[in-house]
């Protein structure tokens, strides 16, 4: 028994008061909508509550008769009553003292027929009274009738006896149809309200998440999946809305509805209420023990259905393997053994809810049982009212939901408690350094790397003491085979990495020193690989700046990017699924454009290797000589006419620079250069490298 | 659509034992107003003992206890095992489909027919058939009891019903409308999120975080614009059943309160017949809802027939014949992965004849065709009639097995399963014993960096275990294919990520496992091939050069400019 409570702590704790006032400050903004949400929340479950009372008043004031007969020795000591002759008194039970009805009760004086009394005074009853001496019984003063009596007058004159009772019945359905517009309304309203709050913390919980994310440092991103980092903005977000929209404000409604139905049965009679409430703690427990075992059997269900999908999505990607290998049978019993993991882990969880939800239902039932048996003989006694008896019945059945809710909202609140935990360790993630506070206006575009060595990874060193200077406007070209670190220089350059050793120099100042925005937007890079977002052609060339169009457009003409002009939208078409619609060639020249757009004064080029047709091939060679004009450039190359006109070539081997000079230097100097220009660029006819010019 | 329909009509027996065990459950539950009613008006009559009353209810309720408990297990339970069936049937059927559809179809498709279409077809089996079979009790014994009651009070009560029906199928298809436009939402904020994750090098050398910010903004508020607007209806849906459901209880009040007072009602049928309607009002929801889950549930079952009817292109031949030896002959072999026109093909004229027990090596640049020549062999993917031949035999009149089982592939990109590294490499022979598991191992170069794991040969790679380097899961790979003892090993360029030297090391260890197998050695490297008896330079899908290493790297050509690269790589990182 103890168990399950040992299990939640390894869980993780449920409550964290530290986490729940970090969790509350995205609420503060939207307290006073979250209090107008908490008040509508308790005044409707005060009209639930009222509305048992509805029946009571109409089947204790209504529709039953008020007067009973006591037989007594002496006059009753309070009450009008109405002395019948032989020690009978007509009385109305309702206005007896509690302490002189359980005397009455003890010695079985009360009476348990209940009648109308038609006074003599009254002249529309008395005509009816004459018109039919046989219904009713003459007492001094006017006439008695039971309810059978009453049955056999001719319906006009029952409604003249009973109209009074008629009207009552009108108005109370109409009060009580008044009511349930008022708790609709106020239902709508509370929902809306609710929800619009939720939506709002959910909004800016999203945004701040987003916005930190962004400033993280690119190691950060290295070593976190993409996928980890989506759900802390989606999944963990929508878990602690979970907390705010339906966990904390039913918490109020079901507390207030459970000490509100408590109090209401006390009232209506203590000791049938006392007798309910020992089922209490059988009902709590019972639905503490549903509530640990429905959540480890929906864990269970979690857990099974997500190897399941993993081992599904897994046998998708490697069927080849599978069939390569002729394991098909074999694949199929494993996938039969998970998937009959996952039947049982449902069928745990039907039987878990086939046992409590039936067994709630009969503890309820049993709850009625108990009060019929108990309240019945009290009505009778005229302690309880029949419709008493009735509301009595109602507000136990209604005892049950609230408790059942309560103890489910204990997985709500663990849940959002684990989604925060997540959420607030990316948030307390360090940030990228900014930098130093240098503004430059301009760079000249000086460039040097001095001595640097950097690794991803402690040890494992992937730029080896490299050191070369580009001077302002001089193009540097950097060649090697793949793993050499030429993509490396880049990002150091840009400062998405800080190195080990060494120093990276612009116009003769570290790059730390500057304010990092202020560096990076005097550099541009085009990678080979060129990422593309989704929106237009547009977007991608301006990104999120506010860069006018016209002069978007006009990079754009610059690099020749004209092909944009043919699109069937222009600059304003969609780029769908990253631009697989476009060529290679094309989307190296949305790149261009979006360099040249940023008018940069040091260009950072990683040239693509894919095969473009030679028109294409051709533009973009014309394009790359015009955006790299006037500009310190720094060149990933793999086309000849690159490297050949470069100012600068660096040979890159193993993190090292191996050789560097002139394009006709190196091939003299009959090298690793010779060797791969041999390869990529002798005239052959066909194969990956494009033939330059 | 057979096997769906056979799926669909197993469980019948749970079904009809189901629909029993819940017509008694209603029955008992209908019971109960009646023993209410009998009390209130024995109340009334000046009878107080109610023990008997109290009794027939726990009777009842112990009734409804046990039945509730039973239908439950029958009808979910149906719903379960149908869910289990199709899922294992889907799964069956995915094992025979050929690589070509796995190439045309997006994994994220068929993960959604597996997942989501079962799920509704589960929940059309479950939830939408309770929702019908409930009322077919519910409703004809509740009216009729209380048409019994009062006729007027019956026609003024049940009045408003209808509307809840009706109510809940034209709510129930907005919200779910509206419910699908914010899981659109959701999914785009999701991508949203994920792109610029996958940019951020660019969004950071562009600094453009700032606007990155603006533009999820937007994002942002679309989800929570999509959710209000779903609230709105949604929101609106649970007080308006409740209004309904209460005016329902308003006009008994009215009607029958009257009826009460003039004496035509008793009071205890007044109470009974206020508890028959309100539990009417749950089976005249529910069944407006079971009509929108049947009709999802059909068009999932649709889709997962589309899905069911592709029949798989590579088939096992009528008539198998088996292989004399493993001689590889290819004659005139012309080969384009679609048929489609202005499909270039991938491969053009190929002939070769590879004796058994010989090496051939394959050289050329990437998108050359080395690939799809290995993959045509073990039919991944399948040459036209009569072009390669195994045997003797054309490699599609060999049984698929026979012919898979014979040839030991590795593919370029080493796919590992989520599993131990042992229960790896013991993937095509699973009850290999670990001595013949670690010989693999060894020889594929890896047993050394195995034992250093701290779990060693039970350690767990893939993605909630340890991550390998890719030329770790090369080797594993190769292993995976040396411990089928195959007559017939293709190397599809496996040791791409491992170095230069290492290759070699491994490679001069697999000289003797090579020896008297037919082998294919495709690779990058010109040192991992010179061995081989017989080397073809493949270029644009044609084979372009051939020989022995000595004459290939003697005449002018790509083998020979590869080979000059190569070899001044090698003296750099030697110097």
């Amino acid at each position: 028994m103890t168990t399950p409570v040992f299990d939640d702590e390894i869980a993780g704790k449920a409550f964290d008061a530290r986490l729940m006032r970090r969790m509350l400050r995205f609420l503060t903004p939207y307290r006073a909508l979250f209090g107008v949400c908490v008040a509508l929340t308790i005044v409707l479950a005060g009209v639930e509550l009222a509305i048992p009372y509805f029946s009571k008043t109409a089947i204790d004031r209504d529709m039953t008769l008020p007067y009973a007969i006591v037989t007594l020795d002496a006059p009753p000591s309070s009450g009008d009553a109405l002395a019948l002759g032989d020690g009978r008194y007509l009385i109305r039970p309702a206005n007896v003292p509690e302490a002189l009805r359980a005397a009455w009760e003890r010695t079985g004086a009360l009476g348990s027929e209940r009648y109308a009394f038609e006074p003599e005074d009254d002249r529309a009853a008395s005509s009816v009274v004459a018109r039919n001496p046989e219904a009713f019984t003459p007492v001094p003063g006017g006439a008695i009738a039971t309810q059978k009596d009453l049955a056999s007058l001719p319906p006009r004159d029952l409604d003249t006896l009973r109209g009074g009772a008629l009207a009552g019945i009108a108005r109370l359905a109409i009060l009580y149809a008044f009511a349930l517009l008022v708790r609709f309304a106020f239902a709508v309203l509370q929902v809306y309200l609710l929800e619009y709050t939720g939506q709002r913390v959910m909004y800016d919980m999203r945004r701040e998440i987003f916005r930190h994310v962004l400033r993280l440092p690119l190691s950060f991103f290295d070593r976190t999946p993409v996928g980890r980092l989506v759900t802390r903005a989606t999944n963990d977000v929508a878990a602690i809305n979970e907390l705010f929209t339906s966990m904390l404000v039913n918490l109020f409604r079901d507390a207030f509805l459970v000490v509100g139905i408590v109090i209401v049965i006390f009232q209506l009679e203590w000791r049938l209420a006392l007798i309910v409430l020992a089922l209490f703690p059988l009902i709590v427990l019972a639905a503490w023990q549903f509530r640990n075992r429905a959540r480890s059997a929906y864990r269970e269900v979690r857990k099974q259905l997500a190897r399941l999908n993993a081992y599904l999505q897994e046998s998708i990607s490697g069927m080849r393997i599978i069939q390569a290998f002729v394991q098909e049978a074999q694949a199929n019993r494993s996938f039969l053994g998970i998937n009959t993991a996952k039947f049982d882990a449902d069928m745990r969880q039907i039987m878990t809810f086939a046992v409590f939800r039936p067994l709630m239902s009969f503890l309820s039932s049993f709850a009625v049982a108990l009060v019929l048996w108990y309240g019945g003989p009290s009505v009778i006694r005229g302690g309880l009212s029949l419709g008493a008896l009735t509301a009595f019945i109602q507000y136990v059945r209604m005892l049950f939901e609230p408790v059942l809710n309560l103890s489910e909202g204990y997985n709500v609140l663990q849940a959002a408690m684990a989604s925060s935990e997540r959420i607030f360790r990316l948030l307390d993630e360090p940030e990228e350094d900014r930098g130093g506070d240098e503004h430059v206006e301009e760079f000249r575009g000086r460039v040097e790397f001095r001595n640097v060595w950097f690794a991803y990874s402690e040890g494992d060193w992937i730029l080896k003491d490299v050191s070369f200077t580009a001077a302002p406007g001089e193009r540097v070209a950097i060649v090697g085979p793949t793993g050499a670190g030429k993509t490396t220089i880049i990002r150091i350059l840009f400062r998405m990495y800080p190195i080990q050793k060494g120093e990276v120099l612009i116009d003769g100042r570290p790059i730390e020193s500057y304010d990092l925005a202020a560096l990076r937007s005097q550099m541009a890079v085009v990678l080979q690989d060129v990422f593309l977002f989704a929106g237009d052609v547009m977007d991608n060339i301006r990104l999120r700046s506010d860069i006018p169009e016209e002069k978007a457009i006009e990079a754009a003409r610059f690099v020749s990017a004209d092909f944009v002009e043919a699109l069937p939208d222009g600059y304003a078409t969609e780029v769908k699924e990253r631009g697989a619609t476009l060529s290679v060639g094309e989307r190296q020249l949305l790149s261009f454009a979006r360099a040249v757009a940023f008018d940069p004064r040091i260009l950072v080029l990683d040239e693509a290797t894919a095969s473009i047709d030679s028109h294409t091939e051709h533009v973009i060679q014309s394009s790359l000589r015009k955006i790299m004009e006037g500009r310190t450039s720094i060149v990933i190359a793999h086309r000849l006419s690159t490297i050949r006109e470069s100012d600068k070539i660096l040979v890159l081997h193993h993190g090292s620079v191996v050789e560097e000079g002139t394009h006709e230097e190196l091939v003299a100097a009959g090298g690793l250069y010779a060797a791969l220009y041999e390869l990529q660029f002798a005239d052959v006819g066909s194969g990956g490298a494009a033939s330059g010019d | 659509m057979n096997r769906i329909t056979h799926w669909l009509w197993r469980y019948k027996g749970r079904v009809a034992a189901g629909f029993v065990c819940l017509a008694i459950v209603d029955v008992a539950t209908l019971f109960v107003p009646l023993v209410l009613s009998d009390a209130i008006d024995r109340l009334t009559a000046g009878n107080g003992n109610l023990l008997v009353s109290g009794l027939l209810i726990v009777a009842l309720a112990v009734v409804a206890l046990v039945f509730r408990f039973l239908w439950r297990l029958f009808l979910i339970g149906a719903s379960r095992r149908i869910e289990r069936d199709l899922r294992a049937g889907l799964y069956e059927h995915f094992l025979a489909l050929p690589a070509s559809f796995y190439n045309e179809t997006k994994t994220g498709d068929l993960m959604a027919h597996a997942t989501n279409d079962i799920e509704a077809v589960t929940r059309a089996c479950g939830f939408g058939l309770i929702t019908v079979l409930d009322p077919l009790v519910m409703i004809p014994f509740s009216v009729g009891v209380m048409l019994s009651i009062d006729v007027r009070m019956t026609l003024y009560a049940i009045l408003p019903l209808p509307i809840l029906t009706i109510v809940m199928l034209t709510f129930g298809r907005v919200i779910h409308e509206r419910f699908e436009s914010v899981q659109e939402a959701f999914s785009a904020t999701m991508e949203k999120v994920r792109e610029n994750v996958s940019g951020i090098r660019v969004l950071k050398a562009f600094v453009q975080e700032e606007g990155s910010e603006r533009d999820f903004a937007r994002t942002n508020q679309t989800l929570a614009n999509e959710n209000m607007a779903l609230v709105r209806v949604h929101g609106l849906f649970h007080p308006l059943i409740e209004l309904l459901s209460g005016a329902t209880l308003a006009l008994t009040l009215w009607i029958g309160g009257g009826r009460v007072i003039r004496g035509a009602v008793s009071l205890g049928n007044f109470v009974a017949f206020a508890q028959y309607l309100s539990m009417l009002i749950w089976p005249m929801i529910a069944l407006g809802d079971a009509v929108n889950v049947f009709q999802r549930g059909r068009a999932s079952l649709g889709r997962i027939g589309v899905l069911l009817a592709v029949r798989p292109e590579i088939v096992e031949p009528e008539a198998p014949r088996p292989m004399q030896g493993t001689r590889i002959e290819i004659r005139d072999l012309t080969f384009a992965y679609s048929s489609a026109d202005g499909v270039p093909p991938a491969l053009s004229d190929i002939n070769l004849d590879l004796e058994e027990g010989t090496t051939l090596g394959i050289v050329g640049m990437t998108g050359s065709g080395k690939s799809t020549l290995a993959h045509l062999i073990p039919r991944v993917f399948d040459p036209p009639p009569g072009t390669v031949r195994i045997g003797g035999v054309d490699v599609r009149d060999v049984s698929l097995a026979e012919l898979r089982r014979a040839i030991g592939f590795v593919p370029q990109d080493a796919f590992l399963f989520s599993a131990t590294i042992a229960e790896n490499i013991a993937f095509g022979r699973p009850n290999a014993s670990r001595a013949e598991i670690e010989r693999a191992a060894q020889l594929a170069g890896i047993h050394d960096e195995i034992a250093a794991f701290p779990q060693g040969y039970e350690t767990r790679v893939g993605e909630r275990g340890l991550s390998l380097s890719g030329g770790q899961k090369q080797r594993v790979a190769i292993a995976r294919a040396l411990l089928l003892e195959p007559q017939v090993v293709i190397f599809d360029d496996p040791l791409s990520a491992v170095d230069a030297e290492r290759e070699e090391v491994i490679l001069a260890n697999l000289r003797e496992f090579f020896h008297g197998r037919t082998s294919i050695l495709i690779a990058h490297r010109i040192s991992a091939v010179r061995n081989a008896d017989r080397i073809i330079v493949l270029d644009g899908g044609r084979i372009v050069d051939a020989g022995r290493h000595e004459d290939l790297a003697a005449r002018e050509g790509i083998y020979r400019r590869i080979w000059t690269l190569q070899q001044a790589e090698r003296r750099t990182v030697m110097e």
